[in-house]
């Protein structure tokens, strides 16, 4: 399954990950903390780059798993999760966000994302909202 | 005859009775101040005076010698004035002084305290509305920090070890802004201490303050300064006015959109607009933003006294405020006030 993974260049091992946030601070943490942890990381900074992205003549399947803020401009976090779900509904999906919103967490979970977490995050609970979503990716795989 | 006939009324004293008496009586339509007098040139409420137009004399008994004076009030606090009134003062004209005038002092003075708390409550309770805002922008660097310090426990590496801990010190710092720039919008002014604001620096703060109500990559910002715009007024109020006005503007657009600030200085007025390309104000709505508790935002994002108090600042400050709208197109709120600095 990983063989298309190689197409961005890399060599992950763990699965490739695609970050969309705003601000390079925070896609430059969590992709310390990932690559770390062997995945290959793509960043994004806004809903609209990372449909680009995507649509980019590249092969979406190579997504492991998304991690997206809700804060941003252009296409903010929740129009870019319902496209995402629409679109690729198999990229399992993990919030992470600034600003804490019970309401908010609630109804994204219902629609299906693997966890809604909030900055500043451990790096360890990071990497256990990955592996989930990744456990999650292979059972579409199978 | 003239219907409502003025009250002609002259200030002896330029201290913070005189001042207060100016803030209060100066914009009253049945009110005409024909002059101010105090010994001591330096006197605050003098420069206000001149500002508003009104005659500054530090001759006495020629202001207390009008004959079409009706009332003086004096504010001296100096007990030998009260013989160089009598003796010079026209037949007709009435004499506030004393006890009397301490009074009316006590009543303007408990008015501006209620006015100010009123301001002040409008202004504490608009931040929790920034909250979303002001989280996302602490806890973006919290994150790196976190990050960054969880990396430090085991970097062996010396450069990025010194790389990552200045960019920790740098987020530090950018918390650190966040909460002086918070801290000194939610500052109380004093009742009555006014001075110069410089309105173009204060307009920029404000567009700070402002931009935790949106995300702000998506607005276009122009702004269209004078050079050096000065009126007399407290800094803190006129902050005030401006985020306001700038939040309500951003929440218009949506977040989106353009956001014009412009300041002019001319024939000495200083004028103020803010405009925006949002949803505009329905004409029949017009006539009511500016009514205490009136909102067309959903409970607990808006208190209703936002414009209210944005008005009544304005016109405290001799300022006049007015708005045009078109729906679907946006909104520009003006404001022109007496120029303080020398023209």
């Amino acid at each position: 399954m990983e063989k298309t993974a190689a197409m961005f260049g890399g060599n992950a091992t763990e699965g490739c990950v695609l970050i969309v946030d705003d601000e390079p601070d925070v896609r430059k943490v969590i992709r310390m903390t990932l690559e770390k942890a062997g995945y290959q990381v793509i960043e994004a900074e806004d809903g609209e780059k990372a449909i680009e992205k995507i649509n980019e003549g590249e092969n979406p399947l190579i997504l492991d798993v998304m991690i997206t803020d809700i804060r941003m401009p252009k296409i903010n976090g929740v129009e870019a999760i319902d496209y995402f779900q629409k679109e690729y509904p198999r990229v399992p999906l993990i919030v992470l966000t600034g600003f804490p919103d019970t309401e908010l967490a609630t109804s994204l979970l219902r629609k299906g994302i693997v966890d809604y977490l909030v900055k500043p995050v451990e790096g360890e609970k990071l990497k256990a909202a990955v592996a989930k979503g990744m456990e999650r990716r292979e059972i579409h795989h199978l | 005859m003239d219907e409502t006939p003025k009250i002609r009324l002259v200030i002896l004293g330029g201290g913070k009775g005189g001042t207060a008496l100016l803030n209060l009586l100066g914009h009253l339509p049945a009110v005409e101040i024909l002059g101010i007098a105090d010994k001591n040139p330096a006197a605050p409420a003098l420069s206000l005076a001149r500002a508003l137009g009104i005659t500054v004399v530090d001759d006495v008994v020629h202001l207390i010698a009008k004959t079409e004076t009706n009332l003086i009030v004096d504010v001296t606090g100096d007990p030998t004035i009260k013989a160089i009134i009598t003796a010079h003062k026209s037949l007709g004209t009435e004499v506030l002084g004393g006890a009397a005038s301490k009074l009316l002092w006590n009543i303007v003075q408990h008015d501006a305290q209620m006015q100010t708390k009123l301001f002040q409550t409008e202004k504490l309770a608009s931040i929790g509305t920034f909250s979303s805002g002001i989280a996302h922008d602490i806890n973006n660097p919290l994150y790196l920090i976190m990050g960054l310090a969880e990396n430090l426990l085991d970097e062996t590496d010396t450069t990025r070890r010194r790389e990552q801990t200045n960019d920790i010190l740098g987020a530090v710092k950018r918390i650190a802004t966040i909460c002086q720039n918070l801290t000194h919008y939610a500052r109380q002014s004093t009742p009555f201490d006014t001075t110069n604001v410089e309105l173009n620096g204060t307009l920029d703060e404000a567009l700070t303050i402002a931009h935790y109500a949106t995300t702000p990559k998506d607005l276009s910002i122009v702004k269209d300064y004078a050079n050096n715009p000065v009126i007399t007024a407290k800094p803190e109020e006129m902050l005030q006015v401006f985020v306001n006005l700038m939040t309500n503007a951003i929440h218009a657009m949506e977040g989106k959109g353009h956001l014009t600030l412009l300041s002019e200085c001319q024939d000495g007025i200083v004028r103020v607009s803010i405009r925006d390309t949002g949803c505009g104000i329905p004409q029949e709505s017009l006539e009511k933003i500016f009514d205490p508790f009136y909102t067309t935002k959903q409970p607990g994002k808006g208190t209703g006294l936002g414009l209210h108090s944005v008005k009544t600042i304005v016109n405290k400050n001799h300022g006049q405020l007015s708005v045009s709208s078109t729906v679907g197109q946006g909104s520009n709120f003006q404001m022109e006030f007496p120029s303080a600095s020398p023209t």
